[in-house]
């Protein structure tokens, strides 16, 4: 969660929703803090009792017309009642002329009004769109991120544990690094989590007695991803005799990475074991599933037919 | 100072990075070196960015220049001892100008 500045806003969409400033240059520096757009509609006719002035306002067909068909000297009272408010922007959609009042109080009060060449719904939703990415919930993780076979791998485990190790050997097999030792992940709409790296340390990797590599330069630009998302966790551990380790797969891990679950492994390491062939073999297990497979519980029923089988032709000899 | 985070102790002070260069490769590789010394989890925070102090390429995103401030902050059986390494090796230039 966070703000974000009109000025912001406008440099990096000036051009994408093609937004035109019409007013209220003065107000560049106001912020907004929300991912909704707000619909003035009845806050013009005067109910303000829970008008959410602090989200950008968009001035869509409904209350330009509404504004265009009011007489002169009621229309200013009207477009009155939201610029008492202290707004982040307004912004009018469609071909809707701007009528008379609205510029000089935008100016007046330094409320950039901004005019984009959509029509109200392809421009709500484009708006939405960079709004989730904005406002979306973000977490740093200590790990590296590959996509392997298409399937979103997050590596994690304690600090020079083999994560990036791990990580070139994937891409040397031919798979793609998203990121290294530091994971921005944001979450965004219909529970998706998004990973991507650092844009300072862009693919560049540490290798314990090397140094830093650049992945891109050395593997070129088919080794890389700039962001994919994340869909299974791996955590890489110390061999540990005392612990439990998965041994069927029956039972699915879930981790919860900002209120999302995402399945989980644990992967247990000690020197020589192969990890790259375990990851791959994660990833593909992660596709079986989700084309509708679960390779330990079929063949667990499998397994569970052929013991009902056997008794049936043993008889029900031994004891119940 | 002694501070608690969800409910766990850990130690944490406030440095000012003081070498004309910054946290470049070299100073980022002693950090790190100095880090890697102790057992406790230590995290060097700047803003809303917090990156692991063991690992140099996380040291080395925080481009940090001189006059700017982050925290250190170690959780583990030697955190006091973390915290004061590695506060004491930026007090010391790392050993550069």
């Amino acid at each position: 969660m966070g703000e974000i500045t009109v000025e912001t806003f406008f440099k990096q969409n000036r051009r994408r929703l093609a937004l035109e400033l019409v007013a209220g240059q003065g107000g560049m520096d106001r912020k907004f803090t929300s991912a909704e757009i707000h619909r003035p509609g009845l806050a013009l006719t005067g109910f303000v009792e829970l008008y959410t002035f602090d989200r950008v306002q968009l001035l869509g067909n409904t209350e330009m017309l509404y504004l265009a068909e009011l007489p002169e000297k009621k229309r200013r009272e009207t477009l009155g009642m939201i610029f008492q408010f202290d707004l982040p922007c307004i912004i009018v959609t469609g071909n809707n002329p701007i009528p008379g009042g609205l510029t000089e109080l935008a100016d007046q009060q330094a409320i950039p009004l901004f005019k984009p060449r959509f029509a109200t719904t392809k421009f709500t939703h484009l708006f939405s769109l960079y709004l989730d990415d904005i406002f979306a919930p973000r977490l740093t993780l200590h790990g590296s991120l590959v996509d392997v076979y298409g399937v979103g791998l997050l590596f994690t485990g304690r600090s020079s544990i083999g994560k990036s190790e791990l990580a070139l050997d994937l891409v040397e097999r031919g798979h793609h690094l998203v990121a290294d030792d530091v994971v921005i992940i944001s979450r965004r709409s219909q529970g998706i989590l998004m990973g991507k790296g650092n844009d300072i340390l862009r693919h560049h990797l540490e290798i314990r007695g090397v140094g830093i590599v650049d992945v891109e330069k050395v593997f070129g630009v088919r080794a890389i991803r700039l962001q994919k998302r994340v869909q299974v966790e791996v955590e890489l551990v110390d061999w540990d005799e005392n612990m439990d380790y998965e041994r069927t797969g029956i039972d699915d891990k879930v981790v919860s990475i900002l209120d999302v679950e995402i399945p989980k492994v644990t992967i247990p390491i000690y020197p020589g074991k192969n990890i790259t062939v375990i990851a791959e073999i994660i990833a593909l297990n992660y596709l079986l599933r989700v084309s509708g497979h679960h390779p330990a519980k079929e063949f667990n029923k499998k397994l569970l037919e052929l013991i009902k089988k056997r008794r049936r032709q043993e008889g029900v000899s031994f004891s119940e | 100072m002694v501070n608690t985070f969800y409910g766990r102790i850990m130690f944490e002070k406030i440095v000012t990075i003081k070498n004309q260069l910054g946290l470049h490769a070299r100073p980022a590789a002693l950090l790190v070196k100095t880090a890697e010394r102790f057992k406790s989890t230590i995290f060097l925070i700047r803003d809303d960015l917090e990156v692991n102090a063991k690992s140099i390429m996380g040291v080395m995103m925080l481009a940090a220049e001189m006059g700017s401030q982050f925290t250190i902050r170690a959780e583990g059986e030697d955190e006091k001892g973390a915290v004061e390494a590695v506060v004491s090796v930026i007090e010391d230039k790392f050993y550069e100008e």
